[in-house]
């Protein structure tokens, strides 16, 4: 894969584990998407730090993803407030989507 | 701009209930959210009035996006919206997805404040295509 | 020409009336291929009907006819509700304040076209369509007409007796919807006869 040409918007990256027992199952998709949604960058998940991106934005999408506990995600966010989206999205899934763990599959 | 409204149509209103409790859940109080189910005897059914009654209930300025589950349920809406006050009519869809998931979706959508036809179109792509 | 208040009254009085006398008889039909509510519901509709025969005769007829499809909407319910509601609310809009037999006739014609519309039905599938369309199509000049329209429903009801169902809850059944007539079409028939009597039948 050839490196994306450098500008001023290059885009800022960030990667945190899913350590919760569902993982990226359904409510934690829709966490990660309602909280993708309040910023106005663009905003991509990965499983793999090579891709394939899924927009953040997308409930479906990010849905379909099905990752399992002991997953890295890996995001990527351009724009004005890229940063403060990676800040924002890594620490919610280190904070394990705010879910009480146990034997809840949802 | 207020969020898109959410209206859950189920032939059982468990189902519809049930549904909704999980759009609450996963969701969050955010978008404006009515269910009905079950006819006015408290059979299984849909009803016009009723179906009339949950999009008032849910009625945002930014439109109403209703799931619904089998046939009769889709051809009462139909008709609940057709008998709706004209300038809201255009403001209110049916998207053609799973009754549950489209329901979360949408709402989910909607929480972020996006508008009606983005709504609907994120709730479809559940739909095989 | 400008349907009097009396006429308007004994027209809802009298579909009343033939609803109530035939609603076991709608029931035992729709329990034979449906979920049996068919008479039941629309003598809930038409007894709602009766109730506000003074108040819907002193309408204009679009009036009339738009409060008549509202009421039988929110009232008759099931399948039916909708479908007579939609062809009634449809009369409304085309019929105008006073028809003439060709306007009556051109306002069936989309008001059947909006029926189809809303049970995503057509003809031929075992339904209220099937008296609907043929009772269109008899539709003519001649003299006599109320009488060969009645006459035309009767037999378009009885007609759709050998029919196998593709719409609506009968179509489960499938072949085994074959031998009933549909109940959709029988008050269809019996509704079109008893407003026929009032114009000449």
């Amino acid at each position: 894969m050839n490196a994306p040409p450098l500008s001023k918007t290059s885009p800022v990256t960030g990667s945190a584990l899913l350590t919760n027992a569902v993982g990226l199952h359904a409510r934690p998709s829709v966490k990660l998407t309602q909280l993708a949604k309040t910023f106005s960058s663009v905003i991509s998940v990965a499983t793999d730090a090579a891709g394939p991106w899924i927009d953040a934005k997308s409930p479906v999408k990010i849905m379909r993803v099905k990752a399992p506990k002991g997953t890295t995600l890996y995001f990527e966010a351009s724009g004005d407030d890229a940063a403060d989206a990676i800040v924002a999205l890594v620490d919610l899934v280190e904070r394990r989507f705010d879910e009480a763990d146990g034997d809840d599959h949802g | 701009m207020a969020n898109v409204g959410i209206v859950i149509v189920s032939h059982s209103e468990k189902v519809a209930e049930g549904a909704a409790d999980m759009v609450r859940q996963m969701v969050g109080d955010a978008v404006p959210l009515a269910f009905t189910g079950g006819n006015s005897e408290g059979g299984l059914g849909t009803d016009v009035g009723r179906i009339m009654e949950a999009i008032d209930r849910a009625w945002s300025d930014a439109g109403v996006a209703v799931l619904v589950d089998l046939g009769g349920a889709e051809t009462n809406t139909e008709m609940a919206i057709e008998m709706i006050d004209e300038t809201k009519q255009q403001r209110i869809v049916i998207c053609n997805a799973p009754i549950v998931e489209g329901a979360v979706i949408a709402a989910t959508e909607a929480s972020g404040g996006s508008p009606l036809d983005i709504v609907k179109q994120t709730a479809e792509e559940l739909s095989p295509q | 020409m400008v349907m009097d208040v009396a006429l308007k009254k004994a027209l809802i009085e009298d579909c009343a009336k033939v609803i109530t006398a035939h609603a076991d008889e709608l029931t035992s039909l729709d329990q034979a291929i449906g979920d049996g509510d068919h008479g039941v519901n629309m003598k809930r509709g038409f007894e709602s009907l009766l109730a506000d025969a003074d108040a819907l005769a002193a309408r204009p007829l679009p009036d009339m006819l738009k409060a008549i499809g509202t009421q039988l909407v929110m009232k008759v319910g099931g399948a039916s509700g909708p479908l007579y509601g939609t062809l009634f609310l449809s009369l409304a809009k085309e019929i105008g304040e006073a028809p003439n037999t060709e306007n009556a006739r051109a306002a069936f014609a989309s008001a059947i076209e909006a029926v189809k519309a809303r049970g995503k039905s057509e003809v031929g599938q075992k339904t209220m369509l099937d008296v609907l369309a043929p009772v269109l199509a008899a539709w003519d000049n001649r003299a006599g007409l109320a009488a060969h329209l009645s006459e035309t429903a009767r037999q378009a009801a009885d007609a759709t007796i050998p029919m196998k169902a593709i719409r609506g809850r009968a179509s489960f059944l499938g072949d085994r919807s074959i031998g009933h007539m549909d109940p959709g079409a029988r008050s269809s028939s019996l509704l079109i006869a008893t407003i026929a009597k009032h114009f000449g039948a």
